[in-house]
């Protein structure tokens, strides 16, 4: 495996700056996340590091090697596509072999036939080899897709948003799996999602990117607790976090610099103090409950255990955690106190 | 609560007559699917089935349609003993089948490759593809008369061209024996290799760009690339495009007869020429019906097969 590292990368189509001038080193081993909306930049980012797009501007390298002129398949990196793929009329093991195939790194029938056991047996799919790629569920056919990544044994693993085509109980367990796999590995995996969950629940880094841009660079915890500005803040945490404004929480000691305050819905609590507030609706999520609150012009959210009794209508108090509070500025970044 | 109106509605049923429930309701939904139907089946057997049907009663008679107050007489299997029988059938068939093959042949070599060349973006795209689909949108039967003007010996283009390469002085593409078999080979590959070009084209079209991709970052050659998923992807439509050609072709007549008529000698004699000639100059309507039958069943069951093989390679 190796290190990725990106230095002030550009990529423009026509009009349309998908990336600029990004700069950012993946760690060899890393599990690094490309989290922000449709457009931000990350599959362009993505496909720059494979080479399936020539760069405008800046440099690739992929283990200390600048590959930035290279073809993708000298690049030897993995690619697994959001649409799995897969060559459909081959049965899986030839598609989990095209790879080992490959003039660049031919190897034995014997040694072939011994890897692409080993993978299919790491993703659960070894009964299906011989089947027809086509004739495979959504799930399978994605274990396809990544276990033609694994057979080979590439510099990194680059992926596309891999599982955002599949049902929620597959994602999860595929999440579960990938993440397992890659600690067993320690394999270096660029990941492309715009999915928070997969972001916070797999990545060891995220990257919040957005208008090809990097926002902010963190572990998970860092970037939720700590945002660089709204725009992160906003992308991870469901409901989103609250924003008011400052004089919606009289008697608070903030910096001169900040106009609105952050707040996220579970540090948010109806226990009978803080600000005066009006249920408008309550959302029952099984072990949790969201509660939509109206404080004077300001509507924020509280996420409460799923036995609240509040019921629409009714006054209740909202206290804010003071620990849990951040500050932004005029200009959405955070400032600390 | 279910149950008391399920048995409410019940009663109320059985006290209504039956006839005037069902005028009440209108048409059955069979008697609606009748009267959507039965003018299509109605067509069908009165210009498909019935011709068909007649075509074969006739080829067991002496027939003549031009002799009207003739007595007809059942004569069996007599005609398809002659039929079989005869020489210059067989030779006919050969002049189809050399025409059919080597036409489809070079139709999808030139078609699948200008296809290929088609299928990537630069300038003016549009505007070849329209060029190139040209011949396709004239009638045959003006195709065959100029072709007969390009290919004249002394002031035709195709002599002049031929002969500005290599020199093969004076010589005549409809009037040599050993020639005019190619030459409504090259007419009918002019006419109809766009044909097989678009079909290719929609093939080529509906290879996502994603599989090039992940077989580019594989480390698949682009050789490898053009077998492994160009070609196989391809195949069923090219196949379907070979289908359609070969039964087009085998009806072949108009161009053909514009072009060479058949000559020289029955050089280019197709089939369906000669059975023309039987039917409507020698007027051997019941020996000309059994020929017909032949070529029927011979192309039905060819393209019936063929078809079979096709959902196969579909199914891959």
């Amino acid at each position: 495996m190796a290190e990725i590292r990106l230095e002030r990368a550009t990529k423009t189509f026509g009009q349309v700056h998908a990336v600029r001038e990004l700069d950012l080193t993946i760690a060899d081993g890393e599990f690094f996340v490309l989290l922000g909306p449709t457009g931000a930049g990350k599959t362009t980012t993505l496909r720059l590091v494979a080479g399936l797009e020539k760069l405008d501007g800046g440099r690739v390298h992929l283990g200390g090697r600048d590959v930035s002129a290279l073809a993708p398949a000298a690049r030897d990196v993995a690619f697994v596509f959001q649409q799995y793929a897969l060559y459909p009329h081959y049965t899986v093991f030839d598609n989990l072999a095209f790879p080992l195939r490959s003039p660049l790194r031919r190897r034995s029938p014997q040694e072939v036939t011994r890897r692409v056991e080993e993978v299919a047996k790491l993703l659960r799919i070894e009964s299906k080899l011989k089947n027809k790629a086509t004739k495979l569920s959504g799930g399978e056919m994605q274990r396809v897709g990544i276990g033609r990544a694994l057979v080979r044994e590439p510099n990194c693993f680059l992926m596309d948003e891999p599982l955002s085509s599949l049902d929620a109980k597959l994602r999860e367990d595929l999440r579960v799996e990938l993440k397992h796999i890659q600690r067993d590995l320690g394999a270096t995996i660029l990941y492309v999602t715009h999915d928070q969950i997969e972001a916070l629940t797999m990545a060891d880094r995220i990257g919040v990117l957005e208008e090809g841009r990097l926002l902010q660079v963190g572990t998970p915890r860092d970037v939720y607790t700590r945002p660089a500005s709204v725009s992160v803040a906003r992308r991870l945490g469901s409901p989103a976090i609250n924003l008011l404004r400052m004089d919606a929480v009289p008697g608070i000691a903030a910096p001169s610099r900040a106009r609105n305050i952050g707040i996220r819905p579970e540090d948010v609590q109806l226990n009978g103090r803080g600000i005066e507030a009006e249920v408008e609706q309550v959302e029952h999520l099984g072990a949790e409950s969201v509660v939509v609150l109206r404080a004077g012009e300001e509507r924020m959210h509280a996420l409460v255990s799923g036995g609240t009794s509040v019921q629409p209508g009714t006054a209740v108090r909202a206290e804010l955690s003071r620990e849990a509070m951040l500050f932004f500025d005029e200009a959405g970044q955070r400032v600390d106190a | 609560m279910a149950e008391s109106t399920l048995t409410a509605e019940g009663s109320r049923r059985a006290q209504v007559p039956v006839g005037s429930r069902g005028r009440a309701r209108g048409l059955s939904d069979r008697a609606v699917l009748l009267l959507f139907i039965t003018p299509t089946l109605v067509l069908l057997l009165a210009i498909n089935i019935f011709p068909l049907i007649w075509n074969i009663v006739l080829s067991f008679t002496n027939y003549r349609a031009n002799q009207p107050g003739r007595e007809i007489k059942w004569i069996g299997l007599r005609n398809y003993e002659r039929l079989l029988g005869s020489e210059d059938i067989w030779g006919y068939l050969q002049v189809t089948a050399h025409f059919v093959c080597w036409s489809i042949f070079f139709q999808v070599l030139i078609g699948f490759s200008l296809a290929w060349l088609l299928n990537r973006q630069f300038r003016g795209h549009a505007f070849w593809t329209t060029v190139i689909v040209l011949p396709m949108m004239l009638s045959p039967a003006v195709v065959g008369t100029f072709w007969t003007y390009l290919f004249q010996p002394q002031s035709g283009i195709f002599n002049y061209i031929v002969n500005f390469f290599i020199d093969a002085g004076d010589f005549s593409m409809i009037g040599d024996v050993a020639l005019a078999p190619w030459t409504i080979v090259i007419v009918d590959t002019w006419m109809w290799t766009p044909f097989v070009m678009l079909i290719c084209l929609a093939g080529l079209r509906s290879i996502p760009e994603y599989i090039y991709e992940a077989a580019e970052v594989d480390g698949a050659s682009p050789w490898r690339q053009f077998w492994t998923i160009t070609v196989p992807m391809v195949l069923p439509f090219l196949m379907l495009a070979v289908l359609f050609r070969a039964i087009e072709n085998f009806k072949m007549f108009d161009m053909v007869v514009e072009l060479t008529s058949g000559g020289p000698g029955s050089t280019t004699e197709l089939a369906s020429i000669n059975l023309k000639r039987e039917a409507f100059e020698s007027w051997k309507t019941g020996y000309s019906a059994a020929f017909a039958t032949i070529l029927f069943v011979t192309v039905f069951g060819a393209a019936n097969i063929y078809v079979k093989f096709l959902n196969q390679v579909k199914k891959r």
